[in-house]
């Protein structure tokens, strides 16, 4: 008993103990700093009389009954609402005109007068014009060009320099807009000029290099650093040498570093850019290699920053803080870094990879400026495709768009719409009408008569509505934003096709988890045929495919505005001429802006049998129609088409077990 | 005299010493003595308690003992008993502002020093009054919203009371308001103040610059190279990347209760509400009213007001008489026109009734630029087009209007509402500036919070087919079953593509086979030991997977065979943001038990593939350990179950895109399990994942599997074609 009574009291005593050391422990340590804070006010004080305190403005005390009008621009600073006379520029498309040059034109003048001619804009006279574009102030001679005649104090003038010159501002610039490579940031006058990348001098006209990411994360092996150096190689600097990454500064610690003196392209995470302007070379190649530039304190202006958001794909900054610049680099979460590595990519690939691109932006951000409420969104500069592709005439709201369902966490609704295209006279395509309306995804049905002969009075009746378009008889009419196309939608048919209604209904909800790309039932492949040095295509059934024929195929309707309003005319031109060209016309685009394959859906083996084939076969006897794969490549600069080797079936398709199970079960049938 | 007191001492020491020897000397003998030595005990024991008890009330009080204290001695004073400073005549003013100033030239960073938490230290200096040579005051001592403004500072994360340790100044120098201040005296007065250095990491706030007649756009108080927060630059004085702009401020925000007006047409479509409108302007303006009669409404101040009525709050239009702010909410679009000066009040109270700013005042720059997309918000028209404004706002697609009428009303809210939001925006824009691998992104700052939401940003939103040389890891995670691991291996190492293959040895109490057992295969092969047997080992990113795409597979799917492996790599590449596996499952919602239930039979969808053999980027391992939503990681550790599922949710839910499933379905059964009780076995099996589905998804907060129709076959499969021309010819045989 007394033991027991011992015991506990031992216990509570230890206990006891114990809780006054807990308590007394942290209160000795609180001690310490406690009397620094005693005495000093804590923050900013609590006024007895705070709301006794006036406001700052006193609503009767403003005297701004006599407003005046606004001030003359100061000092020869000019803005876009000042120095930019809007009114020249309504109607379709940007008017230009372009200053002739005198004398043999140079290489680059070339360049930048062929991609204002494929870009959307026209050229007029300089009377109408809304832009009066300079393309230098060099005479090819050498000396500095005199004032053009409709100079105007440089109103609504452009004055375009894609390399740095030697006649800078032989004349007053005044109120013309200065786009120049890489401008100094003092100079540059924010919404008003524009900044261009400074681009090496072979940089290709059209398509331009890819970007040289092959993968989304970076390399396990490969350096945190690289620095841009002088003679414009990069250094690489491994992940344990940060200690010394600037040039120059300290000698010590170098670590595992190489030198790559031939390299023009850095393989690092990070590359390192110094804020001087020679050094704005050193940026494109970062961006087109995958590694995030660091600028240290540039004195220059980013390219397009008016519209890129840099934040994302490059890091600003201090030169002064080398040391927490190169701690915060390790220490980025690798979420940061493979976003920032991918948006490196992206605007290589939209606005920097040839000088087509980059003037074509530039003409881009003018035509935005001047669109005001209706230009592009920011998010249709940053991210894929870019605003080149994204044209703002189609819609500003991105849910219009194809490509930005994921990111507002949405699918496309709705149902399609089937175009049936007829050129030759023959039999109505009847039984085709019926197949595709009797699928529940089917809004309507347009036939688009591009036929001599007058289309027949009656139609089958169906049971959505039917309309009958004239066509103008030209093979690209098919790709006509036709008024009638009511939904995202459209089912692309030829007179000829043969389809069912379940392969109808399977085809548009694999297009709804895909919408911006196109689903099709059969396929062409292309390859490189090294005996003629060109590419060409085959109908064959084989593992792969990059085409599918748009006789039968699924898309978005945005993609026709595309065809109609971005492809250059040549393109269109050309395949009108060779009608089997336009297949891969469209499908050229669609990868273009993609970058991805097109997706195969079943297609019965009884169409392939029952009716004339729907592939134009025996193409490899014809030169001219083999011909426009290669001139098509020309024009775009690179081969956009990519090949896929995998067909989209149903879940359960052709597999062991009942058939009442499975709800395409009319794609079986052998 | 030391010999005396070292003795004293001793002395001391053994009456406490003795006392206790004593007591132990007599010890065990006397029995009754156990009575007071338990009373000794008790006292003991009393007293400790309550030394505990009252360091415990000490501890507790001490603290907040001296906070009220400083209340009282500090901080219940009034403004008018603050210091006085007399200027002399004479004393030094700062250059005026400097236009070239950067951030990197202007900016002493070094201040800002390396800060792991990314945040600039503010510091505020003490109220003072400042008076010149004749004692008459320089300025209003301290204005209300500038005493908000800096109780805001001081109570936020940036405060610091260190001088010496702080980035940013502000001084506490009212100048929100030119009007009310003389420029030179409050030059001098900034001069003066102690860490001043040519303004050096100043920052002055001011809403209302310039006076008659000129009124400049940038406060006319020489100020050096400090940073000028201001209400109302233009881009002649505004300098990018340095200063920030700001609104300015519109009392009535805290004076007047106005209940929020989802968008939609309204009764106006174009109302202007504004008092002092140059003559010219107004001209413009009623031509619009006449022209397009009910929906434009052109108010002015009122005339004929009774006495008493605060004519701030009202507007008229001929005899009719409105409540102001009350009436912007009945306009689509409302006017914002320059005054004398270009930042207006206004503009505050028209987002604040998700009406959308017309902004008429050339060359101003809109508060928070810097940061803040106003495409999405307002229209900017040039003064001169005033005429053409409704032409130019009609074109606008209705749902565009409501977007921007939403967004109008996030910035006002965001950004406008108080004197704190405005303060606390200015401090973040720097703080981003300092900061740039900490700063908030775009969208962070402009998309309302319904849109982030909404939204999803896949991380890995290039679209890019990696080459095909990388090639996959195979990461075969495994107990005992070494027999059958061994198959696994033999059987993945005839995949063409396969670059390395990786073992993850769950079991701690047994060795993994001596390494001449192993099979000898043609890529490297790499043996992990975990320290604990978790399901979550086979999603951890090591540092031996050098290639981006990842093979998990179980060590007992023996049954792929080498095509359908290497034909699951191409379509992995194809669709590397996704989860590309073999087996398919689907979730369903029971209407009966109102929850959702799994299902693995043969249906026509499906919305998650097993982790028992599937392809995914590595990056989801980093998710996976690092980032997984909840207490989700742990739970599956502790339940040896769902670890799969949960990978799907992950994935889906970041990426916002279905799985692919790879090839017809097969019977996935292991070798050596044999059917005790299968069924039973099969039904908790399958409670036990709907139960996992469940859970999931409360704590994601959404379903955010998606559900698809499709998979993925080799372009000919089972199509008429000779077998042997086919690249994947032995898929989907048993």
């Amino acid at each position: 008993m007394q033991s027991w009574r011992r015991k506990s009291l031992w216990l509570a005593l230890s206990a006891s103990w114990l809780l006054v050391l807990l308590r007394v422990f942290p209160l000795l340590r609180l001690a310490v700093p406690a009397r620094p804070w005693a005495g000093a006010p804590q923050g900013w004080p609590r006024w007895l009389d705070a709301e006794l305190l006036q406001s700052f403005s006193q609503p009767g005390e403003l005297p701004e009954d006599d407003p005046q009008l606004p001030q003359a621009p100061r000092g020869g600073s000019c803005d876009w609402g000042a120095c930019f006379d809007v009114s020249k520029c309504r109607g379709g498309g940007l008017k230009v005109f372009v200053y002739p040059v005198a004398g043999p034109i140079s290489d680059t003048h070339r360049r930048i007068l062929a991609s204002i001619e494929s870009s959307r804009s026209r050229s007029v006279s300089p009377d109408e014009a809304c832009i009066l574009l300079l393309l230098s102030l060099e005479a090819p001679a050498g000396e500095c060009i005199p004032v053009p005649q409709q100079w105007n104090g440089g109103r609504n003038h452009l004055v375009l320099s894609l390399h740095p010159a030697f006649c800078t501002q032989t004349f007053q610039l005044g109120q013309a807009m200065v786009a120049k490579a890489s401008p100094m940031v003092d100079t540059f006058r924010p919404g008003f000029d524009v900044a261009l990348p400074l681009l090496p001098e072979a940089h290709p006209l059209r398509g331009g290099a890819p970007g040289r990411l092959g993968q989304h994360s970076p390399h396990p092996g490969v350096p945190l650093l690289a620095l841009a150096e002088e003679r414009g190689g990069w250094r690489t600097a491994g992940p344990d040498s940060s200690a010394c990454p600037w040039d120059g500064r300290c000698e010590q610690d170098r670590g595992p570093e190489q030198t790559h003196p031939g390299a023009t392209l850095p393989n690092a995470t990070f590359c390192l850019i110094p804020g001087h302007r020679p050094d704005a070379l050193h940026f494109l190649q970062a961006l087109q290699a995958g590694c995030i530039p660091v600028l240290l304190s540039p004195r220059w202006e980013l390219p397009f920053s008016e519209v890129i958001d840099w934040t994302k794909a490059a890091i600003v900054a201090d030169e002064r803080l080398p040391f927490q610049v190169v701690a915060a680099l390790q220490e980025m979460p690798p979420t940061r870094v493979l976003a920032l590595r991918q948006q490196t990519q992206f605007l290589w690939d939209a606005y920097f990879s040839s000088v087509e691109k980059v003037i074509h932006t530039t003409l881009e951000i003018i035509q935005d400026r001047i669109f005001g409420a209706s230009a592009h969104p920011s998010l249709l500069w940053n991210s894929p495709p870019g605003a080149l592709l994204a044209l703002p005439t189609f819609s500003t709201s991105p849910s219009d768009f194809p490509f930005y369902y994921l990111q507002r966490g949405s699918r496309p609704v709705g149902r399609f719409s089937a175009l049936i295209w007829v050129g030759a006279p023959g039999q109505l395509p009847l039984k085709l009408i019926q197949a595709v309306a009797g699928s529940q995804h089917c809004a309507q049905i347009l036939v688009l008569w591009s036929s001599e002969k007058p289309p027949p009075p009656r139609w089958p009746k169906t049971a959505v509505p039917l309309t009958v378009l004239e066509g103008q008889r030209k093979v690209s009419d098919r790709f006509f934003p036709h008024r009638a196309i009511s939904t995202d939608a459209i089912l692309s048919l030829d007179a000829q096709s043969s389809l069912t209604t379940s392969e109808v209904d399977f085809a548009f909800v694999v297009w709804q988890s895909f919408p911006e790309r196109m689903v099709g039932f059969l396929t062409l492949s292309h390859f490189w045929d090294e005996a003629r040095g060109g590419w060409g295509y085959t109908a064959e059934r084989a593992n792969e495919f990059s085409v599918v024929l748009t006789s039968a195929a699924l898309y978005h309707r945005y993609y026709h505005i595309l065809f109609t309003h971005y492809l250059p005319k040549a393109l269109r031109a050309l395949a009108d001429e060779a009608p089997t060209c336009v297949d891969i016309l469209m499908n050229f685009l669609v990868a273009a802006v993609t970058k991805l394959p097109p997706l195969k859906v079943p297609y019965g083996k009884q169409h392939l049998e029952a009716r004339p084939p729907l592939a134009p076969e025996g193409l490899e006897s014809q030169p001219p129609v083999q011909d426009c794969i290669n001139r098509m490549a020309v024009e775009f600069g690179y081969m956009p088409l990519v090949s896929s080797r995998l067909r989209l079936d149903p879940v359960l398709f052709k597999d062991p077990v009942s058939v009442l199970r499975k709800k395409y079960r009319s794609l079986e049938k052998p | 005299m030391g010999q005396a007191r070292l003795e004293w001492e001793e002395e001391a020491v053994c009456v406490i010493m003795c006392a206790s020897v004593k007591y132990n000397i007599r010890g065990p003998a006397l029995i009754p003595r156990m009575k007071t030595k338990h009373r000794i005990y008790y006292v003991t024991l009393f007293s400790i308690v309550l030394l505990g008890l009252i360091a415990t009330g000490m501890f507790q009080f001490w603290p907040h003992s001296i906070e009220s204290s400083s209340d009282w001695n500090v901080e219940k004073r009034s403004v008018r008993d603050v210091p006085v400073v007399r200027l002399p005549a004479n004393s030094p003013s700062p250059e005026r502002g400097d236009l070239s100033c950067r951030m990197h030239t202007c900016f002493d960073v070094y201040r800002c020093g390396f800060n792991p938490k990314n945040k600039i230290k503010v510091y505020i200096y003490s109220l003072k009054k400042y008076v010149d040579d004749a004692g008459v005051p320089v300025s209003n001592t301290i204005s209300r919203e500038y005493n908000e403004l800096l109780t805001a500072i001081s109570d936020s994360d940036y405060y610091t009371d260190d001088i010496s340790r702080a980035c940013l100044f502000v001084p506490s120098i009212d100048v929100l308001n030119q009007n009310t201040l003389r420029t030179e005296e409050t030059a001098q007065a900034l001069a003066q103040l102690s860490r001043w250095d040519r303004g050096t990491n100043h920052l002055l706030f001011n809403m209302l610059p310039g006076g008659p007649p000129d009124y400049n756009t940038a406060l006319d108080v020489p100020r050096d190279r400090a940073l000028l927060a201001g209400g109302g630059f233009s881009t002649w004085t505004y300098r990018q990347g340095y200063d920030v702009s700001i609104p300015v401020y519109s009392p009535l925000s805290a004076e007047v209760d106005l209940p929020e007006k989802g968008p939609g047409p309204r009764r106006y479509f174009l109302l202007s509400s504004q008092m002092a409108v140059h003559p010219e302007y107004r001209e413009d303006l009623e031509a619009l009213q006449a022209r397009h009669g009910e929906s434009v409404l052109v108010l002015d101040k009122c005339t004929n007001l009774s006495e008493g009525v605060l004519w701030v709050r009202k507007r008229c239009r001929e005899h009719q008489v409105y409540d102001y702010p009350q009436v912007l909410q009945e306009g689509t679009f409302c006017v914002v026109l320059r005054g004398a000066r270009l930042g207006q009040a206004v503009l505050s109270d028209v987002l604040r009734a998700g009406c959308v700013p017309v902004v008429i005042a050339d060359s101003y720059i809109l508060p928070f630029s810097e940061v803040l997309d106003w495409k999405r918000a307002s229209v900017v028209v040039p003064e001169e087009k005033i005429p053409d404004v409704y032409g130019i706002l009609q074109s606008i697609p209705q749902r565009q209007i409501e977007e921007m009428q939403r967004q109008a009303r996030w910035f006002w809210e965001a950004y406008f509402q108080s004197i704190k939001a405005i303060a606390m925006a200015t401090l973040q824009i720097i703080n981003d500036r300092i900061y740039p691998y900490a700063a908030l992104s775009y969208e962070e700052w402009n998309d309302p919070p319904a849109v982030k939401w909404s939204s999803v940003s896949n991380p890995l939103f290039l679209p890019l087919i990696p080459p095909q040389s990388q090639g996959f890891t195979a990461i075969v995670l495994t107990y005992d079953r070494v027999e059958s691991l061994f198959r696994v291996i033999t059987e993945v190492s005839k995949v063409p593509s396969l670059s390395k293959l990786l073992v993850v040895w769950n079991n701690q109490n047994k060795n993994p086979p001596e390494d001449s057992v192993w099979p000898k295969i043609r890529v490297p092969l790499k043996v992990v030991r975990t320290a604990e047997n978790k399901l979550s080992n086979r999603f951890f990113p090591y540092d031996e997977i050098e290639t981006e795409a990842v093979l998990a597979i179980d060590d007992d799917i023996i049954m792929l065979t080498s095509d359908e492996l290497q034909f699951g790599y191409e379509v992995w590449r194809e669709f590397p943001d996704r989860l590309v596996g073999y087996p398919g499952r689907l979730h369903l919602w029971d209407h009966e038990m109102n929850k959702w239930k799994y299902e693995s039979e043969w249906t026509n969808e499906v919305s998650m593939v097993l982790t028992g053999a599937a392809f995914y980027h590595k990056y989801f391992n980093y998710l996976y350990t690092y980032k997984m939503p909840g207490d989700i990681k742990n739970w599956v550790d502790a339940h040896m179950n769902c670890e799969d599922i949960a990978m799907n949710f992950l994935v889906a839910n970041v990426t916002g895109k279905a799985v692919i499933k790879v090839t017809p379905r097969k019977k996935f059964k292991c070798p050596e399990c044999t059917a005790i009780d299968g069924l039973s076995l099969d039904q908790t099996h399958m409670v036990e994942r709907s139960e996992c589905i469940n859970k999931f998804a409360s704590v994601f907060g959404t379903m955010p599997l998606k559900v698809v129709e499709h998979r993925a076959d080799p372009v000919l499969y089972k199509d008429d074609f000779p077998e042997k021309l086919k690249s994947f010819p032995n898929i989907g045989s048993l």
